[in-house]
């Protein structure tokens, strides 16, 4: 039995290379977001200039007419998928006051470059804004291996805070 | 004297090993060249591939069967993994298809723990992840124009016209989508929608050709066929050179010899 334990902990290492799957629920991000007591949902239709905006950061038009988030003063969670290579991941973020307060990975479901979903690349999100040119203002780390889904989880946080300015322009203009 | 025989015995014998083994493949690089030289006269890129066993070789060939819903005067199908709108494609799925409706703004789209709103026609609207709320979706049915959903406890919810906000109700009043069989000339369209623009007889000439048909190791293949042809030229030319040298040496001695046997004395 001794001789086959190098090949059973070499088969055991590869199993554990895809470490992909649901990692949260977006609704109990949600829930978790707002101590339990979510707000009503709502919607953004981008049109015009924020439809430019969000193609220029994503690199092509965003999947979808609409997006859902959920506001309660000045925070804002939003849950956004961006494809890495092949799949779409699944984030949610949370706002206040046009910085990044919370940033998660909550579904991956590409084979490779699952290592974002750690807190050591989450963690530079926070706090973060956009500048004048709807850039973050820090740098982010890449994760050697994961370059394409850093990629993907950088343009959704520019994103999300793209999107916490529209509501806010929104909501001052009510 | 020995070892020049085996030399030469080798390399023949090599030559005709070879050219046994690769003579499949020669053929098959041959023939595929030709025709890729004439693909214009012989309409190659005109010529679509009907033969189920190359389309699913290929990944044309759609898995399962397709589940359609009436939504009004549209259709929506989900065949393998890919939902459609009429014949266009919208978007994927991993999750079953529980079913379509169409309310007074959107078409609900309902699959295991997930929702899809497309506009009245077919855009994209927003993919709803169902999450812990209400999820293992049974079945969608519509009630005062507003979709309702059937959970497998068997619970029922029913959203606002905006489709953010679910109440629970009662199974009363509600009438459930129910499935339809596509005819097959709709279902021919469609088939031809998934499959893209199709297989046509040049791409698959051109993978046979390059040996990408078999995938990776196909290419490798027909790579060593290119090798064993460069080496049938090379030990042809060698057998060929060797002989004439061993031929011309045969009538340099035997002319030789002669001239000695004629001034021999008598």
């Amino acid at each position: 039995m001794k001789k086959y334990a190098p090949l059973l902990l070499l088969l055991l290492l590869s199993f554990d290379g895809f470490a992909g799957g649901v990692y949260q629920e977006p609704d109990a991000f949600i829930a978790e977001a707002f101590a339990d007591n979510p707000p009503k949902a709502d919607v953004i239709w981008p049109t015009g200039a924020l439809k430019t905006q969000m193609k220029q950061i994503l690199g092509h038009d965003y999947k979808g007419l609409r997006i859902r988030y959920w506001r309660k003063a000045d925070r804002t969670a939003w849950i956004l998928d961006e494809i890495g290579k092949d799949k779409p991941i699944t984030t949610g973020f949370v706002t206040n006051q046009g910085r990044i307060e919370t940033a998660r990975v909550l579904i991956f479901r590409e084979s490779r470059g699952w290592e974002v979903r750690h807190a050591f690349f989450t963690d530079q999100f926070n706090q973060v804004s956009l500048n004048t040119a709807n850039k973050l203002d820090r740098h982010i780390d890449n994760i050697t291996g994961a370059t394409l889904s850093v990629r993907a989880v950088t343009k959704l946080a520019r994103l999300a805070l793209l999107l916490d300015q529209a509501v806010s322009e929104q909501q001052a203009a009510l | 004297m020995t070892g020049r025989q085996g030399h030469k015995h080798t390399a023949f014998l090599w030559h005709r090993r070879i050219g046994l083994v690769a003579i499949a493949l020669v053929l098959v690089l041959a023939i595929t060249g030709i025709s890729l030289n004439h693909t214009e006269s012989l309409k190659l890129d005109e010529a679509y591939i009907d033969s189920a066993l190359l389309l699913r070789w290929y990944g044309l060939e759609p898995e399962g069967e397709a589940i359609s819903y009436d939504v009004g005067e549209h259709i929506i199908t989900v065949l393998d993994h890919q939902v459609f709108f009429n014949t266009y494609p919208v978007t994927t799925t991993e999750q079953t298809f529980r079913g379509a409706v169409k309310t007074a703004q959107l078409i609900v789209l309902a699959f295991d723990s997930e929702l899809v709103l497309l506009t009245t026609d077919g855009e994209f609207v927003e993919r709803m992840p169902t999450g812990h709320g209400f999820s293992d979706i049974q079945r969608i049915g519509i009630k005062y124009q507003r979709p309702v959903i059937e959970t497998a406890e068997p619970h029922y919810y029913m959203a606002d016209e905006h489709m953010l906000d679910w109440d629970v109700i009662i199974n009363d009043e509600v009438s459930w989508a129910q499935s339809t069989t596509l005819d097959p000339t709709k279902m021919a369209v469609l088939l031809e929608s998934f499959r893209g623009r199709g297989l046509t007889l040049e791409r698959v000439i051109l993978d046979l050709h390059s040996g990408r048909i078999f995938g990776e190791l196909g290419v490798y293949v027909m790579d060593a066929a290119a090798l064993a042809l460069l080496w049938l030229s090379l030990s042809g030319l060698w057998v060929w050179w060797r002989r004439s040298l061993k031929q011309k040496r045969k009538r340099h001695y035997q002319k030789h010899h002669r001239v000695q046997v004629e001034h021999r004395p008598s």
